[in-house]
């Protein structure tokens, strides 16, 4: 009897506390120089309650997500006993080069994959319900459908893991709705989206389609470059993409604004200058200021369609806008258009509405666009890599019931 | 030479004088009367100085004039300069200052200028960053494999391929001046690996931004040129440096290595880079800068499609002439009337 007053008061304690945390996020100062111009009226973007796991993420935020540069291996051999089993399904090709380790190699002591099919056919209910199928590996591009199936079926299902770093491939009513815990791939394909930004904007700045055509025609002309030293990143969405885009601008001597749903974790930021909230009025004043715009966000129902007409107009004058989050975020109409009539000074696309890009697309002939078949993050390696910290990384947490990294937002998609 | 005694566009802090000026200026200008970015020059208003004559060739100056006042400084700008600037300073013997406005003084090198004793000053750290920029996209260029982006484009091809992180690889500086530094600094932002070649190896000791630092011996260069994924010249045209890149050098290049020069095109030896361009020595290269300029349109070069040439305009910002003027104008001619220290002391015998 007083155990179970004990634990009602202990939760009601928890409970208060995750609550008071929500407000003071809502109502934290911001005491930066730079947030002066993020007016009180643009903070509605806060009013969508984050998880608890992001509230918790605000105090040791750093560990709870996974950075391929900067985080350190944790080693787990022998070092804590694991207190349950990881009975793996692998929502895979079979054949994925990547995942053989996955499929055949050394597993952390405890886990196994049980079955690895990419449409629900290939899979015995009656089987991984007996095996106790308690984890889902995702990597096929076309695992909506399965999942949301596996979801309702298996129900000792208590983790999914997405190879990728984006979800918008697997979202579901299912998968928002089911208890499991779902994490991805964020932090392991930055560096190399930086890298391709900083081309991007280079390719523009120094006017490389230029020296290509005058190579063609072996015309030896000098012509004025333009520095990127001094001028401005604007980038919407600022995770670790985002950030590590931010990173590399700094070292070039740019100024960097940022937009993010959550502004206050950005407070004492030094890579970024300036942030703003997620909305379309603080939207159209970055571009209005960038020479260079990165779209970093990830795909979801509030982000799709959300760099417009609109959007484009307000940009400044000669601007470039770079996509390295997900072609449906921008109205490809309103796009196209500004890169034919302005304000836009070109566009660096590894990301498009529809992939492949189909033949008929004007992006294909439009002389300003730089266009990659969602490849920039693409090295030999990045696959392996992403598989690897599955079983390096999270499956030796989830064995041992350690709060596992990159824990994902169901409900805000990311 | 302390660290003080040299300019950084980016870092150096603009100085503000107050004490009184001691010596005149008596400027001559072996410059372009038209040069726009001169005009801040030749306008006049200087503190303690005055423009005498501005000319490109030996008629244009009137020698007995310019004795007769005193003529002190020469400012050099016009890429024609080295002819007059000997003549010049065999007639006057009051010269005692030559400003190079630009980094470079290979076109103006002479027997008579290094054996002078007047003062020389360059434009050295004015041009830096941008070269720094331009080398980072030489090696994305590479990395991503732009060329075949383009190509997939023209042929609306939408083919995934795996492309090169930049992090992790080795970027070779031969040369590691100030442009060679603008540029290792930045590709330690990328987390590359950084290996530099310099005449003097220990003035790198403890270096942040360098891994390791070689002297500049032919053995040392097959060395770095051995480690490196990608090579970059950065170094001055001078008679130690000239066709230091030979076939050796390149044959000594590590497999799938990319080579970008922003020094001098005479300090390759052309034919056996070209050489190792066809035979896969070299993965390709970043020219801004080639042996001959303008690149002759029966060179080889053109048509090669594993080379990158820029018209030797990668530091050439619309304003970057007139802030060189402007370093000479407010940097330097200050200290001079005053008897102060000049920065970017140029050695005339090692010719940089």
């Amino acid at each position: 009897m007083i155990n179970r007053l004990l634990i009602c008061i202990y939760f009601l304690v928890l409970s208060s506390l995750t609550a008071s945390l929500s407000f003071e996020s809502l109502s934290l100062h911001f005491t930066r120089r730079a947030f002066s111009t993020v007016s009180s009226s643009t903070l509605i973007g806060l009013t969508t309650s984050t998880t608890s796991t992001s509230t918790l993420s605000s105090s040791n935020g750093e560990e709870q997500y996974w950075n391929r540069e900067t985080s350190s291996r944790k080693q787990y051999q022998d070092s804590k006993p694991i207190s349950q089993m990881a009975n793996i399904i692998c929502l895979s090709d079979p054949h994925d080069d990547a995942n053989q380790r996955l499929y055949h190699g050394n597993l952390p002591k405890g886990a196994q994959v049980i079955a690895v099919g990419s449409e629900i056919d290939h899979f015995d209910i009656g089987k991984l319900k007996e095996a106790n199928a308690n984890v889902i590996f995702v990597s096929h591009p076309k695992s909506r459908e399965p999942l949301a199936k596996l979801i309702q079926q298996v129900p000792s299902i208590q983790w999914i893991h997405s190879r990728s770093a984006g979800i918008d491939f697997i979202t579901s009513n299912e998968l928002s709705n089911c208890g499991a815990m779902v994490t991805n791939a964020k932090g392991c394909f930055s560096s190399t989206l930086a890298e391709y930004t900083m081309m991007a904007i280079s390719f523009f700045a120094k006017d490389l389609p230029r020296l290509l055509k005058q190579k063609h025609s072996k015309t030896w002309e000098k012509y004025c470059v333009e520095e990127i030293r001094g001028k401005t990143l604007g980038i919407i969405g600022y995770g670790d993409i985002g950030r590590a885009a931010g990173t590399l601008a700094k070292a070039y001597g740019m100024k960097v604004i940022a937009l993010r749903r959550n502004p206050q974790n950005s407070q004492g930021d030094p890579i970024c200058d300036e942030v703003y909230s997620n909305d379309k009025t603080s939207l159209c004043r970055l571009v209005s200021k960038s020479d260079y715009i990165l779209c970093a966000a990830p795909l979801t129902p509030e982000t799709r369609g959300l760099i417009d007409e609109k959007v484009f107009s307000s940009a400044k004058k000669n601007s470039v806008f770079i996509n390295v989050g997900r072609g449906p975020i921008v109205e490809e109409d309103a796009l196209i258009e500004a890169l034919k009539n302005g304000p836009l000074k070109g566009a660096a696309l590894d990301v498009v509405a529809t992939e492949p890009l189909p033949k008929d697309s004007e992006l294909w002939t439009l002389e300003n666009v730089l266009l990659s078949p969602h490849n920039m993050d693409m090295t030999e390696t990045f696959m392996h890599e992403a598989t690897e910290f599955f079983i390096e990384e999270n499956l030796p947490r989830f064995l041992r019931n350690d709060p596992l990294l990159n824990l994902v937002d169901k409900v805000a998609g990311y | 030479m302390s660290n003080t005694q040299y300019w950084n566009r980016e870092t150096s802090t603009i100085k503000q004088y107050s004490t009184p000026v001691t010596q005149q200026a008596n400027i001559i200008c072996i410059s372009d009367p038209n040069d726009k970015a001169n005009q801040k020059l030749y306008e006049g208003n200087l503190e303690g100085a005055k423009i005498l004559a501005i000319g490109s060739q030996m008629s244009d100056f009137d020698i007995d004039l310019l004795r007769a006042s005193n003529a002190n400084v020469i400012f050099a700008s016009h890429p024609n300069s080295r002819e007059p600037l000997k003549m010049l300073l065999q007639e006057i013997p009051s010269i005692q200052w030559i400003h190079c406005r630009s980094a470079g003084i290979d076109s103006i090198a002479s027997e008579e200028l290094a054996s002078s004793s007047v003062l020389m000053t360059n434009a050295k750290g004015a041009f830096s960053s941008t070269l720094a920029e331009y080398t980072m996209m030489a090696i994305a260029y590479f990395a991503k494999d732009l060329p075949r982006l383009l190509k997939q484009k023209d042929d609306r091809n939408w083919e995934k391929y795996c492309i090169e992180e930049i992090r992790g690889k080795t970027l070779g500086v031969v040369g590691y001046g100030d442009i060679g530094r603008a540029a290792a600094k930045l590709a330690k932002a990328y987390g590359m690996t950084v290996k530099a070649l310099r005449r003097n190896p220990q003035h790198s000791q403890d270096d942040p931004i360098c891994d390791e630092v070689y002297s500049n011996d032919k053995t040392s260069l097959h060395r770095i040129m051995s480690e490196s994924d990608y090579i970059l010249c950065a170094a001055p045209l001078t008679p130690e440096s000239k066709g230091m890149f030979d076939e050796e050098a390149f044959a000594s290049a590590k497999k799938n290595c990319v080579f970008i020069n922003v020094g001098r095109g005479p300090i390759v030896e052309e034919s056996a880079l070209i050489g190792a361009l066809k035979n896969g020595h070299l993965k390709g290269a970043a020219l801004d800068v080639v042996a001959i300029e303008p690149l002759p349109k029966d060179s080889e070069l053109w048509d090669l499609p594993n080379v990158l040439i820029s018209p030797h305009n990668m530091d050439m910002t619309e304003t970057f002439t007139q802030e060189a003027t402007e370093f000479f104008i407010e940097e330097n001619l200050p200290r001079f009337v005053r008897n102060e220290l000049l920065l970017n002391p140029v050695d005339k015998v090692a010719g940089y």
